[in-house]
Order: C-alpha cells, then structure tokens, then sequence
C-alpha cells in the first residue's frame, strides 16, 4: 500500500517539524503540570501513606495532617480499649521555629512519637536510628531541610524554639506540602517544645488494626466513644489532606487551567497547521477524490497525519519531561507521574489532535471532485 | 461493446427564473477501442458533459451507461465506486502526487481500486514500461519533465481495467512534440488495451488520431452524434 498521508506530511518537513514541535511543547507543558501537582500532592499526605497506621484519630474538623489541633492525650486509652484495636499512640504533628548558625530562622514541621520503629516511621533512614530518639534530646533531620538550613550532619546542634537539640541523623522523603522540612523527636520532647499548647495534649492518635478487624466498624466505634473527635481511615485521612490543599490554594484550578491551556496550545497548533496543509493539497484531495477515493478515504489521509503529529509530539514531550524531572529534582520540586497518566496524556494528545484535524475534513467533505477539471 | 453511452444528458445549474441550462439533451456513445474527439470553444458545456460522463456530477435528466451498466444518478452518494472501477481520468494539470514517485503515483490507484502487495507493483511497472518510463519509475514529478509527467498520468489511467478513459486537454500543457508523442501513445494503447478513449481537447492535432471528432455548441453536439 502506498501511503500517501505520511509521504505528503513528509514533503514538507519544516511544517511537519513545527507541528511536532507544538504538540512536543503542549505535551511536556502538561505533563510537567501534572506531575508536579502528584509531586506536591503527594507532599501533602506522605507521612499519612508512609507511617504504619489503618485509622487516624484527629480533633474535631482537623483540616489536614499539617494544620494539627490539641486534645487531651488521655483519649488514646478509650482508643486503645476498643475491639479490633492492636495498638494505638499518641502523634504530635507541630511546628517550630528554628535558629540557625547563621543567625536566620527557619520554620520546621515536627513529628513526635514514643516509639518510631513500631510505626515504620521515619520510612527512609539515611543515618543514624530512629530507636535513639528517646534517649535524649535528639532529633532527626530530613536531607530536603539541607537547602533551608545549610548543610549539617550528626553530631550538630541546631536551636529548635530556644532549646538546643542535636541532630543525630537524616532521613529522606520526608517533606510537607508547605515545603517545610520535616524534623523527628521523641513525644515527650514535642510536648516540651510547646508547653502552653501541648503538655498533657496530643495532636493524633494513630491506630493499628487487628488483621481481621473491620476498619469501618472500629472506626464507628471510636467515634462512638470519641463524640468530639473525627476518625479516618488511612486512605480517607490522606485524601482529605491532599482536597484541602486542592480546594484552599485553588491549586487545582491552577493545574486544569494549565493543562487546559497546554491542550489548547496543542490543539491550535495542529489544526492550524493541518488545515494550511489541506488547504495547500486541496488539488491531490481533489484528485483522491476524482480517482473513486471517498470522504472516508479522504479523513483517513488527514486522520493518520494527525495522529502522526500525535505520536511524534508526544514522543517529543515525553523526553523533554523524562529530562527536566532530574532537574527539578535538584531543586526539590518533585515530579510524579504514573504509567496511568502517560497513557492517559497519550490518549488526550491523540484525541485532541484528532479533533483538530476535524476542521479539516470539514473542508474536504464539500471539496468537489470536479475541480481536477478546472485547472 | 460499448466503453459508455449517453441518452438526452441534460445539465441545468440554478432554478426558476435563475436556471441556466448547459447540456440541452446530449447524447453519445465511444466504444471499447474508439477513440473520439469532444471539441467545443470556450462555455460550450464541454467540462459540464465531461463531469456526468466521467461520474463527478449528476444530470439533471437523461440516461448514461458504462461498459453497458446504468448508473443510478440517484445515488450520488455511489458514484465513487463507478469512478474507481470503470474510468480512468487523465488531466491537462497532470494532477500527480508530487510526494509519490511515477511508480507510487500508479500504485495509489490501483491501491484504490483494491490492487494490493506485488500485484500492484507488477501492473505500475507494466503501465510504466509501456508508456515509456521504465527508466524513470522512482522518479518524483518534480524530476519529470511535462511529457514525462502526462505519461505517469496516461499509465496510471491505463492501470488496472478500466473501460473508460477521460482526459481533460492532456495536450494543453506539452510542447507540439511532446503532445503529438502522448498522442500517439494514447491512442496505440487504447487500441491494444480496448479502452474506450474521449479526447477533450481545443488542440487540432487530436483530430489526426481520433477515430470520430464530436463537436459541442451551446450545451448540443452538432457533429458527430445525434441529438
């Protein structure tokens, strides 16, 4: 079969370069959107997916694991009395303020918990031990707090909210949405940061489950016996941080309307430059159409042209992103993008091309054969 | 046999007091290995008549039958498959693809007209060799000169079967030697192939190798046919 689609396409390669171009420039700028808005998502709730709990209990209207507020600490007792309950503990999520060597200071999210091995927390240890952390006034830094403090290492003493603690290891991936770095300390040392506000008050309590127990059922059942508290699941709690962050900064607005724009970037491009090609070949779609070639054989030239520029565009766009991520990555924006999302970019720059190229047939639906007789 | 036959084609544009009647109750016939002339000046209906027999355009009345099949101008929407099967078209504009080299250029037809793999490629190269272009086959257009061009365009009309055979001027656009050479080889293969050949042409030298020369006046033929 000659192929006439793909040879027309290719007599003119600077056009066809520039449409591949355009889709390759949409193409990256959405996944690149997209990715980061994963990569800043997926800040919003890592701790939650990472630490080893099935139910969450959090006060009353609690809107994200980073925005924490006081309870008693007594409430882990009625929790951890509750069937189906194998463990539950007290989380204290805060902030504090830090003063660095250099006289600045910085903000820091800090987790404190009795027991981190327990709770597969921190997840990615660099150095040092987590078990260490109750021995004293010690804490953990994650490597991502390197850009905001400076560079330290174990054995260092860093001011957190006027008392000196020192730093006996780093982990990784441990990062908020609000791009403060993490930091680790034992519970009792949390409530001690900020006394006014938590001495004898935790933030969370975190549950670990029976195997066999139903989660939905337990969690009734804390809330039955907590009225004034709010008990997720694991899954609910992290989406319900990643929609709060989604909803209050209209970060989701922002990504649709940027990959809104890059869809339309795309969208225009091909069927500009489609439509200038058919209006170019409009004798040869004549002539197609003279020698008994249909309207469907017609669509079917200008259908695999598109889906050509399609494939290519989105080839060009995939490299580009697989080459900016590691860029990013130095400067800790992290891209996440998952092999649902390139099918479903390829799928969308295979359909917007498409319905690019419908401008097209729309010309070469009413092209009268007859033309080829009219010089 | 006959390559086609026309029963009182007439063609109206436009309706009421706006209608402009071109084709006045046209009727002709070429047959299989006839070669005839259309000659008519400028406005005559020439092109008009050109279109209904060649399936691009319905008439507003009458009757027209290839290779001795009606064909329905009712369904307009059916036309393509008479055009694919029955004529081959050759145009004073050559109208080849200019991507496709003289070999690709004959193979999309036969593509079209359900010729697939080798089978294509043998009939491209027969058509090809026998008009004289073996040698120029991987050629573009672009490398052709105009005879070379319309011989493209006389092999891929010959390719495959088609009783029918329009062409549009194919002389318009040559020199006197180059025309007179397409000429020639059009009517030499119409004959051993037994297709039937209509000429539209305001060339006189397409007379010296038509069997019948047809003239058109006002949308009527007054030589050569019968109104």
């Amino acid at each position: 079969m000659v192929d006439l689609a793909l040879k027309m396409i290719l007599d003119d390669k600077t056009r066809f370069a520039i449409t591949v171009l355009g889709v390759g420039f949409a193409v990256a700028l959405v996944l690149t959107q997209v990715g980061l808005f994963f990569g800043l998502l997926d800040n919003a709730s890592v701790t939650i997916d990472r630490l080893d709990a099935d139910l969450w209990v959090t006060a009353r209207n609690t809107p994200n694991v980073d925005f924490a507020n006081p309870f008693p600490e007594s409430y882990v007792q009625r929790v951890r009395s509750v069937p189906g309950v194998t463990r539950a503990d007290n989380l204290i999520v805060w902030y504090a303020i830090v003063s660095l060597p250099s006289g600045a200071k910085e903000q820091v999210v800090y987790y404190g918990l009795e027991n981190f091995p327990l709770w597969n927390f921190p997840w990615d240890v660099a150095s040092g031990d987590p078990s260490d952390l109750r021995r004293g006034r010690y804490v953990m830094l994650d490597e991502s707090a390197e850009r905001r403090f400076g560079a330290f290492e174990a054995g260092d003493y860093r001011e957190f909210l006027g008392r000196r603690l020192k730093i006996i290891g780093k982990t990784r991936g441990a990062r908020s949405f609000t791009t403060s770095p993490i930091a680790f300390v034992d519970y009792g040392l949390a409530q001690a940061l900020a006394p006014d506000e938590l001495e004898g008050r935790t933030t969370f309590v975190i549950v670990k489950l029976d195997p066999n127990a139903d989660p939905i059922a337990v969690a009734a059942e804390i809330r039955r016996r907590l009225p004034y508290n709010d008990v997720y699941t694991k899954a609910d709690w992290a989406s319900a941080s990643q929609h709060y962050w989604i909803e209050s900064t209209g970060l989701g607005l922002t990504i649709f309307l940027t990959v809104f724009l890059g869809a339309l970037v795309g969208v225009v491009i091909v069927a500009q430059t489609l439509y200038a090609s058919v209006a170019e070949h409009l004798s040869e779609f004549g002539t197609v159409k003279a020698l008994g070639g249909r309207n469907l054989d017609v669509y079917g030239i200008i259908a695999e042209q598109a889906t050509f520029a399609a494939a290519l565009g989105y080839g060009v766009g995939f490299l580009f992103a697989q080459a900016l991520g590691p860029v990013l990555e130095q400067l800790d924006m992290r891209m996440i993008i998952t092999p649902t999302v390139y099918v479903m970019v390829f799928v969308g720059t295979l359909a917007l091309c498409l319905a690019a190229s419908a401008l097209s047939f729309r010309k070469v639906a009413s092209l009268d054969p007859a033309i080829v007789f009219r010089g | 046999m006959l390559a086609i036959e026309a029963r009182d084609v007439t063609k109206t544009y436009g309706e009421g007091r706006l209608a402009v009647p071109v084709l006045r109750g046209v009727s002709l016939s070429v047959a299989r290995g006839e070669v005839v002339a259309l000659e008519g000046p400028s406005g005559s209906g020439k092109t008009t008549l050109l279109c209904i027999l060649g399936c691009l355009l319905t008439p507003s009345s009458g009757r027209i039958a290839i290779d001795g099949q009606d064909v329905d101008p009712h369904r307009a929407d059916r036309l393509w498959k008479v055009r694919r099967r029955s004529i081959g078209f050759v145009f004073q504009q050559f109208n080849l693809f200019p991507s496709l080299t003289a070999t690709e250029n004959v193979q999309y037809t036969l593509n079209l007209r359900g010729w697939r793999g080798r089978k294509a490629t043998r009939e491209a190269d027969r058509v090809l060799d026998q008009v004289g272009l073996g040698h120029r086959k991987d050629f573009r257009p672009r490398d052709l000169s105009g005879g070379q061009k319309q011989r493209v365009a006389v092999a891929r009309a010959l390719a495959g079967s088609a009783p029918l055979i329009l062409a549009d001027e194919p002389t318009g656009n040559l020199d006197s030697e180059a025309g007179a050479q397409v000429l020639d080889l059009f009517r030499s293969l119409a004959k051993v192939e037994n297709r039937g050949l209509m000429i539209v042409t305001h060339d006189p030298s397409v007379r010296s190798i038509a069997d019948r020369v047809i003239s058109i006046r006002d949308g009527q033929l007054t030589t050569g046919e019968a109104n």
